[in-house]
């Protein structure tokens, strides 16, 4: 599986990256994006199947990046998972017309991102089946 | 926790107890769940006698905006409380190579970045927002505070946040400027 962290904090992608390794994720390579136009351009040129985004971001939001490759055939099968500080309603329901699979608000800890990834990666590989 | 349970200081408009309670909550929860560390209320006098002993600050500060509301949010802490966030964050053991002054300030910017989300979304839950890039500069001491500051004690060493508005028209529907 490849996947695409984007957040403008060089140390949040750095400890998603650290916990993407305690889960049971197949992980063939992970690309980083500081907002979300560098996310849209590395989604451009490689087949991702994990997007995890920040919201809150210069130059584009994650938000943005979302819509921009919402109904896509291309990102059809790609999962989508918000990790924000922002966790109100208002951006919940946004969140699930763009099609994301699971949005987590920080501050979580470590064992939270890691089980919302084991839980994401066994209902894929059960959809798969 | 109870809104008595921490401590603001020259809160010319903010006069709902809620935001300030609000506020600690959100420190609280970002210093535990994702640093590993205790955050407790203190009073003006602890935090004064406490921050005397730092001679060197980092002063995160992030701007807001959401819906009529508008501001910053600077979290200020001493730098060897930062370098003690870091380790807890990322695991490094403290007999590694001293981490780059960058990445401790990029992780001090998403402190405030998360306290300051955190407490919007309990002081207006239902609205979105948006959050600028966070700045981090050193500081030789705390600056003066802000419309709202709440003092606070991280693994025992003092933290001030502050809350300067720009622009407000109600906080919880009730009118404040």
């Amino acid at each position: 599986m490849r996947i695409l962290i984007v957040d403008d904090s060089a140390m949040m992608r750095a400890m998603i990256k650290r916990v993407i390794t305690l889960t049971d994720v197949p992980v063939e390579s992970i690309l980083e994006a500081s907002n979300g136009r560098e996310g849209l351009e590395l989604l451009q040129k490689h087949d991702v199947q994990l997007l995890l985004t920040d919201i809150n971001m210069p130059v584009m939001t994650g938000a943005e990046m979302l819509r921009e490759i919402a109904g896509h055939e291309r990102w059809r099968g790609m999962s989508r998972v918000i990790i924000s500080t922002d966790g109100s309603p208002e951006r919940r329901e946004e969140a699930a017309d763009l099609d994301v699979r699971c949005y987590l608000e920080k501050p979580f800890s470590p064992e939270v991102l890691r089980d919302v990834l084991n839980e994401l990666t066994d209902n894929e590989l059960t959809e798969t089946d | 926790m109870s809104s008595t349970n921490s401590r603001t200081t020259n809160l010319p408009k903010l006069t709902d107890p809620e935001a300030a309670s609000a506020m600690f909550e959100a420190v609280r929860a970002v210093a535990e769940q994702s640093f590993f560390a205790v955050a407790e209320p203190t009073d003006d006098r602890s935090f004064g006698v406490a921050a005397v002993q730092v001679s060197r600050w980092l002063v995160a500060t992030v701007g807001f905006e959401q819906g009529p509301l508008s501001g910053t949010v600077s979290c200020t802490l001493p730098e060897h409380l930062a370098n003690g966030l870091f380790d807890a964050f990322t695991g490094r053991d403290p007999g590694d190579p001293a981490p780059a002054t960058l990445l401790v300030h990029d992780l001090i910017g998403e402190f405030s970045n998360m306290v300051c989300g955190a407490w919007l979304t309990r002081v207006e839950g239902g609205r979105t927002f948006t959050l600028s890039h966070p700045s981090v500069e050193p500081a030789m001491k705390p600056a003066a505070a802000g419309d709202m500051r709440l003092v606070t004690a991280i693994d025992d060493l003092p933290v001030a946040v502050d809350l300067r508005l720009s622009a407000i028209k109600r906080l919880n529907g009730v009118p404040q400027a």
